[in-house]
């Protein structure tokens, strides 16, 4: 029970990173390699400033901030130097190497001794009164990890709101039309360099969130965490489209939480089964491969008609 | 509210694929006068609106519209005094959004884009009175994405989005040329209306001799990257199809004399 409610956790974590993907990937169509340094990133500032006594809230907030401007490093190098998109996120996630383990000063740091948002959700999950366990379908289930499940539950839920929100104002409105079509957001007054970098700033702060928390979670940040979280996040971005769709902005975000949620289970239980867990990204990358090269694929995975495709 | 001094535009300059586009355009337009350019394919009639819309920069000359100097405004900086309607009706909107949502975002042409909803306030009752002018009741379909739309619906929204804030200059770069008779005759009756009834300062390309005698008030002509002729007054409006058929024919015979001269010149000194 703890393994499921584990992989429940990470996954409701990682789907912060599906929706910084989702953002990059799918509305700009900007294959953002940078991701994979700032999911990094996140972990290193969070973890550093956490065992130097920062607020975790704090620490994670700087790490946020910190994910958004590698984020609009990436678009300044595309949209202002004109270097290639993919060659423009290597380039920042080559360079956040060297810079993430100057940040940790090492290669791995350890907050087991220290309070994370995990503790505070445990200690929510005490202040409950419900004791060590509860039942559930029968078996035992801590309720410390039923209080972190909950908690981070309720914040993934509020970034997407959030995140629906704002796409839904004049000027996410304007971000979403840039991916559509660049030529008409500049014909009509917006820059589409800088809603391409304003996108990328927004994805990697997301990407870094992911990280930040998913580092708390783990008790430890690792220099290598961020290595394949690029596809990972698009395989749950696809997931998500075949479970829920692609015909409102609402559907896609739901979809990459339910998504990253649903993958991160199978992954568990093929685990649990037997799978050498060093096979794990080829299998991804094996998997995001087909989706990409057969987007029948996906329609045909779908149960609903194909005539509520984005496209139209 | 135009004034285009000696502009030239060379592309791939210095390269096997130089080509001369814009060679010394003057053109100065009046406040609410609109312009049809015609010309011949590659005569630089979409350079010449894209030069005005900012699409690159002019290699000489001078651009002023509405008497800012515009020469190195960017494209969307000058957005905020130009509206345009592009020849692929897919370039003009942003397909996967709703038809409110295009609205919406032209509702800010020019203006800061903030972070209160798009479509709050009473956008969308002005939306449903203006879309319902078109005729074509869209007015019912405001949430459906427009990628879903025909050409021609398309074309009629984007200049409904070009003209929502009054532009300085209208641009529209043979906007019903990929349309259907029908559709094409729907939307340029529109276009004269909304010009007409808002005096909008407009520039029309258009293919259609019909079309350039039929609208505007004053006619220019390309050709080769120079305007070789400018009717306007009573001279535009007793303008046939004919004639311009025959100056395009002329045109045609003195190009032909070129080559046969370069030719002859060529066997003979070479
Ligand atoms: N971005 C560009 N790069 C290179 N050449 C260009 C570019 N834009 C236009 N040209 C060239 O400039 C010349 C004028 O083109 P332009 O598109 O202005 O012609 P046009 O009068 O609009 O023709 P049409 O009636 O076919 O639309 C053509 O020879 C064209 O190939
Ligand atoms: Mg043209």
């Amino acid at each position: 029970m703890s393994l499921v409610l584990s992989a429940l956790t990470i996954g409701i974590i990682l789907s912060l990173l599906a929706l910084g993907v989702l953002i990059s990937f799918r509305i700009f169509t900007f294959p953002d390699m940078t991701a994979e340094g700032t999911v990094t990133l996140g972990a290193a500032v969070s973890a550093a400033l956490i065992v130097h006594g920062y607020n975790p809230a704090v620490a994670t907030a700087i790490a946020v901030l910190a994910g958004a401007a590698a984020g609009a490093v990436t678009g300044i190098l595309h949209t202002r130097f004109k270097i290639n998109g993919l060659l423009s996120g290597i380039l920042v996630m080559t360079a956040l190497y060297s810079i993430n383990l100057h940040i940790m000063g090492r290669s791995n740091i350890p907050m087991m001794s220290v309070a994370t948002f995990v503790t505070w959700a445990g200690e929510l999950g005490a202040a409950t009164g419900l004791g060590e366990t509860v039942r559930f379908l029968g078996r035992p289930v801590p309720v410390n990890d039923l209080a972190v499940l909950t908690v981070t539950l309720l914040f993934v839920v509020a970034v997407a709101v959030a995140l629906l929100a704002f796409f839904r104002t004049h000027l996410g409105t304007a971000m979403r039309a840039t991916g559509d079509n660049p030529q008409m957001i500049r014909a009509l007054g917006a820059s589409d360099g800088n809603m391409i970098t304003a996108g990328l700033a927004l994805s990697n702060g997301l990407v870094a969130l992911a990280g930040a928390l998913l580092a708390q979670y783990q008790g430890f940040a690792d220099v290598q965490m961020g290595i394949g979280m690029l596809v990972w996040g698009l395989a749950s971005v696809i997931i998500g489209e075949a479970l829920i769709g692609t015909g409102k902005l609402g559907h896609l975000l739901a979809g990459a939480i339910f998504g990253s949620v649903l993958f991160r289970l199978l992954v568990a239980v093929a685990l649990r089964w037997g799978l050498d867990p060093n096979d794990l990204k080829l299998i991804t990358a094996g998997f995001v491969f087909l989706a990409l090269v057969s987007p029948g694929l996906i329609k045909k995975l779908r149960l609903r008609t194909p005539t509520e495709a984005r496209h139209a | 509210m135009l004034d285009v001094q000696n502009i030239r535009k060379t592309f791939n300059a210095g390269t096997a694929n130089e080509v001369r586009s814009l060679q010394g355009i003057n053109l100065k337009i009046e406040e609410g006068s609109f312009v049809v350019v015609i010309g011949s394919n590659g005569s630089g009639k979409s350079t010449l609106l894209n030069a005005v819309a900012g699409g690159f920069y002019v290699d000489e000359g001078r651009i002023d519209i509405d008497g800012h100097d515009v020469t190195r405004w960017p494209e969307h900086q000058r957005a905020s005094l130009v509206g345009r309607v592009f020849q692929n009706p897919f370039s003009g909107t942003a397909p996967h959004l709703s038809i409110a949502e295009n609205l919406a975002l032209a509702s800010r042409r020019g203006k800061v884009r903030g972070l209160t909803p798009a479509l709050g306030g009473g956008l969308r009752q002005q939306m449903l009175d203006t879309v319902k002018t078109l005729g074509m009741g869209l007015e019912s379909r405001l949430d459906n994405a427009i990628g879903s739309l025909s050409g021609g619906q398309r074309q009629a929204l984007t200049l409904l989005m070009a003209t929502w804030l009054k532009p300085r200059m209208l641009l529209l770069d043979e906007h019903t040329a990929a349309l259907d008779p029908r559709s094409a005759e729907q939307v340029i009756r529109i276009t004269d209306r909304i010009v007409a009834r808002d005096r909008l300062t407009t520039m029309m390309v258009t293919h259609s001799m019909q079309q350039a005698v039929t609208y505007g008030d004053r006619l220019v002509m390309l050709h080769r990257g120079k305007i070789i002729q400018d009717f306007s007054g009573a001279e535009k409006r007793r303008l046939r199809p004919e004639d311009l058929l025959a100056r395009f024919e002329e045109v045609r015979r003195a190009d032909l004399l070129d080559v046969s001269a370069a030719e002859l010149l060529r066997r003979r000194y070479v």
